[in-house]
């Protein structure tokens, strides 16, 4: 009784933080990486299709880990990676680490008033001031929907 | 041994079986039902300050680790970003450093996990999947055993009143899905 019960606790306590605390989702299957400057440079190119790419990540959703920006391999560039609520939380811990992702390159067409309330969110979730008049258009917004990464060092 | 005693044993052997997993979930279910309004996991710190001009190439290792010394900042440099030509974003252990470096203000963005509640959270989501996913298939079994074993430990003077606290914990979700559904 005595060493199934020490078997059972070290079981339950080890496995699951240890072993797969550094895959996320379905993990990475491709093996052709593309870069993030080729996706954004031409994106009709990749709309609908299943990329991997990688680079740091330089900000993480701060309530629910639900999107992560990757840096581009180009300097002032980045691609956001969104994914389901609670099918992947990405930890905060990944900011400044480098991830490797897999998913679905989308492209959404939004309107003023769309832009308008995706910055207020996000202007909530960083606690930063956000001004409704300094978004004047629309705006076409790429990003990846991400199925499974990889981070090292979470 | 009757039926009746092999139930009451299962019932409460596994009903202590599961009561930690059953206090995580109850405590964690309350801290994430409220994400809207505050991350169960971590509380994040924001502090702005300002570190004067920072004149010098932001590609450079040597301007990042100027900008550190000036914070007094003692972690280590992990790696960095530069959001546009005037930004630069350093990452020092898990936190975010943001200067702007013609004016010198620094935004210094920190995420502490919660002691505990960030692990019971990291169960209760099932964030670990895999074996974890069979151990919580496994308690969600046994909490339906106890509800249904609960059940048949009725005796005849508490029978009645036991029937209509069970009808309203039926009727109750019942109600909300009318309700919002």
């Amino acid at each position: 009784m005595r060493i199934f019960l020490v078997t059972f606790l070290l079981v339950a306590m080890l496995s699951p933080v240890t072993a797969f605390a550094k895959d996320f989702g379905n993990g990475v299957t491709l093996s052709e990486e593309t870069a993030i400057s080729s996706i954004l440079d031409a994106p009709a190119d990749y709309v609908g299709k299943k990329v991997k790419v990688s680079g740091l990540v330089i900000d993480v959703c701060s309530t629910r880990g639900c999107w992560i920006y990757l840096a581009g391999d180009r300097d002032f560039e980045k691609i956001r990676i969104k994914v389901t609520d609670g099918e992947i939380v990405f930890p905060m811990e990944a900011r400044g680490k480098v991830a490797i992702v897999e998913g679905v390159v989308e492209s959404m067409v939004l309107t003023r008033e769309e832009v308008i309330k995706r910055r207020k969110h996000h202007a909530e979730e960083k606690g930063i001031d956000f001004d409704p008049a300094s978004v004047t258009s629309g705006e076409t917004v790429l990003r990846i929907r991400g199925l499974g990464a990889s981070i090292d060092g979470v | 041994m009757s039926w009746r005693r092999w139930n009451y044993l299962l019932h409460r052997d596994i009903g202590f079986l599961c009561i930690g997993l059953t206090l995580i979930y109850a405590i964690s279910g309350v801290a994430v039902n409220h994400i809207q309004q505050w991350n169960p996991s971590y509380s994040v710190e924001r502090v702005e300050t300002n570190i004067g001009p920072v004149v010098g190439n932001p590609a450079d290792a040597a301007t990042a680790l100027m900008i550190l010394a000036r914070l007094g900042e003692p972690g280590k440099l992990e790696s960095s970003y530069r959001p546009d030509r005037n930004s630069l974003q350093l990452f020092v252990e898990g936190r975010s450093i943001t200067v702007d470096l013609p004016s010198g203000h620094v935004v210094h963005d920190r995420a502490i996990p919660r002691p505990v509640l960030r692990e019971m959270n990291f169960l209760h989501l099932n964030h670990p999947k895999k074996a974890w996913t069979w151990f919580a298939d496994l308690y969600a079994v046994a909490l339906a055993f106890l509800a249904i074993s609960g059940l048949f430990m009725l005796r005849r003077k508490t029978l009645r009143r036991g029937l209509v606290l069970t009808g309203i914990g039926v009727v109750i979700p019942v109600f909300f899905l009318i309700l919002y559904l």
